[in-house]
């Protein structure tokens, strides 16, 4: 565990959950029949980053955070940064969270609702409670499929170096945001993630970000995830935009008026 | 390969109230017009390492999509925006699939007079809704629900330890395998709350939580949120083709229970692509084995708040 995380965990008043140093494999985590970790279950993330990927103090709405960023701060063009501060003076509105959009990738990963990953040798299914849609990463030695298509969750093909699952993720469609202030990403990334047991019960979820068109050099972001470990817990479908018209369709009220009719 | 955005506008074009004449040509290679329902029994074929029979991968319906519940074939019965395709049938009653609902005997739902009454008005503003809750839901991307979701494009199947998962074109949906307790009774959802187990060759299901409002078929037949339905998916052993059955119980809005039954057959890597019973497309690989996957399902997404317009007429 590098310092820099030690001083994160320490900020957040969080319980050490150290792995053993040097990188070697946790000695007792869940593996499928294959031995490759297995990710299998509910995963939730309490880093906030939602609120704000960079170091930030607290608004009426928002909680503050020392920030997921390895170096606090992404490095933004000059034109990027001007659009962030657009995303961020609108982002009441602008985000695509309040469209029930997908949070998308990675957003979906460190977002306020939990997800459920599902584990087969050829594939990880992660199910977003937020909305509900999937998230495929396919570990059956495919290759992204060719040309630049725009998904909104990415492309994502996954391989294993040890005991870490190294997912590479392209097609972006650049419509999302990185979180509620307004960071931002085109669609030109290229990011790649590292998911690694950090313990039997904590994932160290590691994204670096590469896209020329926004960013100077490349930049990562580090969060924890934790099992949910209460009794028969279960992702609840969040179809959020279904909320914009549920009244119209019949609940037990309407439906005693629609009898009277 | 299709792009993406080729493949969101044929989504779109099937999703919109225009639906019919899209995806019937979709349907033409698939359609039966009749079908042996699978017997339920042992299961012979494989079965993955936690002993569930193996019924992974890519599957669709044979005989129609959500447009008429009792006739899938048949026409909606109500001008719509394709006219004439769908004022009269192109072919007599008998030569077309029969009745999604298989009991009762008469193929219709068992509706209390006031119900079919609602139903009856859902179906003549189908086309015109006047009001919001005129708009099928399904054309806001509001997911089918747990019946409706079969009538429409292919879906994929995925199983794990403990849970059997099926991902629509619009929502997906969890089966819990562990005997874990239903949700809470007032938290009702779209696609309900399913516990299962397997019998032989048989997918048991136990849906409630359901806010039952999809409706079952853009005819505009409904249940309440006090529905539970019993499912029963029932796989032959040969592995390409399963039958859906599902049993509505909800004395708020019918006489007796009745039932939905949905022949279903598996998408294969030989499977013509249609873009609409099979949407997977070969992923790349150094390999020579054939690997089929399927692209992101997104919908809110891309249907820029379809059914929001018409409703706010």
């Amino acid at each position: 565990m590098t310092t820099r995380a030690l001083v994160l965990l320490a900020g957040l008043g969080l319980p050490l959950l150290c792995g053993p140093p040097g990188g070697t494999p946790a000695p007792d985590i869940p593996r499928s029949p294959e031995g490759k970790p297995d990710f299998s279950g509910i995963w939730q993330s309490l880093s906030g980053a939602d609120y704000g990927l960079e170091p930030h103090l607290a608004t009426k709405d928002e909680p503050p955070g020392a920030g997921v960023v390895e170096g606090n701060t992404i490095p933004y063009r000059p034109s990027a940064l001007a659009e962030r501060a657009k995303n961020f003076a609108a982002r009441a509105t602008a985000d695509p969270r309040h469209k029930c959009f997908t949070l998308g990738t990675p957003r979906g990963i460190y977002g306020n609702e939990p997800f459920q990953i599902f584990q087969r040798p050829r594939d990880l299914t992660l199910l977003f409670e937020f909305g509900h849609p999937v998230r495929t990463i396919h570990t059956n030695g495919t290759e992204h499929p060719d040309g630049h298509i725009d998904f909104w969750l990415g492309d994502s093909r996954g391989h294993w170096e040890g005991d870490t699952l190294v997912v590479d993720v392209t097609d972006f469609n650049g419509e999302l945001w990185l979180d509620r202030v307004g960071n931002f990403n085109s669609d030109a990334l290229h990011l790649v993630e590292r998911w690694s047991y950090a313990d039997r019960n904590t994932i160290r979820y590691r994204a670096t970000f590469d896209d020329p068109k926004v960013y100077t050099r490349p930049w990562t972001l580090e969060v924890l995830l934790y099992r949910r470990l209460e009794p028969n817990v279960q992702i609840i479908e969040n179809y959020c935009a279904t909320l914009d018209y549920d009244e119209y369709y019949p609940v037990p009220s309407k439906l005693e008026s629609l009898k009277g009719k | 390969m299709m792009t993406m955005k080729k493949r969101l506008q044929i989504l779109l074009g099937a999703l919109a109230v225009v639906s019919v004449g899209a995806s019937a040509q979709g349907m033409r290679g698939w359609r039966e017009t009749s079908f042996v329902p699978t017997p339920g029994g042992e299961w012979n074929g494989a079965r993955l390492a936690d002993g569930q029979p193996d019924v992974s991968g890519h599957w669709s319906n044979t005989i129609g999509n959500h447009n008429n519940l009792t006739d899938p074939q048949g026409p909606l019965g109500v001008d719509d925006e394709d006219g004439p395709r769908n004022a009269r049938p192109a072919k007599p009653r008998s030569e077309r699939a029969p009745s999604r609902v298989s009991d009762p005997a008469d193929g219709q739902v068992p509706f209390q007079p006031w119900a079919r009454a609602k139903q009856q008005e859902f179906l003549k503003y189908l086309n015109n809704p006047t009001r919001p809750e005129y708009v099928e839901p399904f054309a806001r991307c509001a997911p089918g629900g747990p019946s409706k979701s079969f009538m429409w494009h292919g879906y994929e199947i995925r199983q794990f330890p403990g849970y059997v998962v099926f991902l629509f074109d619009s929502g997906n949906r969890v089966i819990h395998l562990d005997g874990k307790p239903h949700l809470p009774p007032n938290l009702k959802l779209w696609n309900g709350d399913s516990r299962g187990h397997w019998e032989g060759n048989t997918l048991v299901v136990d849906t409630t939580n359901n806010n039952s409002k999809a409706r079952l078929g853009r005819t505009g037949e409904f249940v309440s949120e006090n529905a539970t339905i019993a499912e029963r998916f029932i796989f032959d052993p040969g592995g390409q083709r399963f039958t859906y059955d599902a049993t509505y119980t909800d004395a708020t809005v019918l006489t007796r229970p009745f039932t939905i039954t949905i022949p279903n057959r598996k998408v294969t890597a030989s499977t013509p692509v249609d873009d609409w019973n099979n949407l997977t497309f070969p992923a790349k690989h150094r390999g020579n084995e054939p690997i089929i996957e399927a692209y992101e399902r997104v919908c809110v997404e891309g249907n820029g708040n379809h059914g929001q317009v018409v409703a706010a007429k």
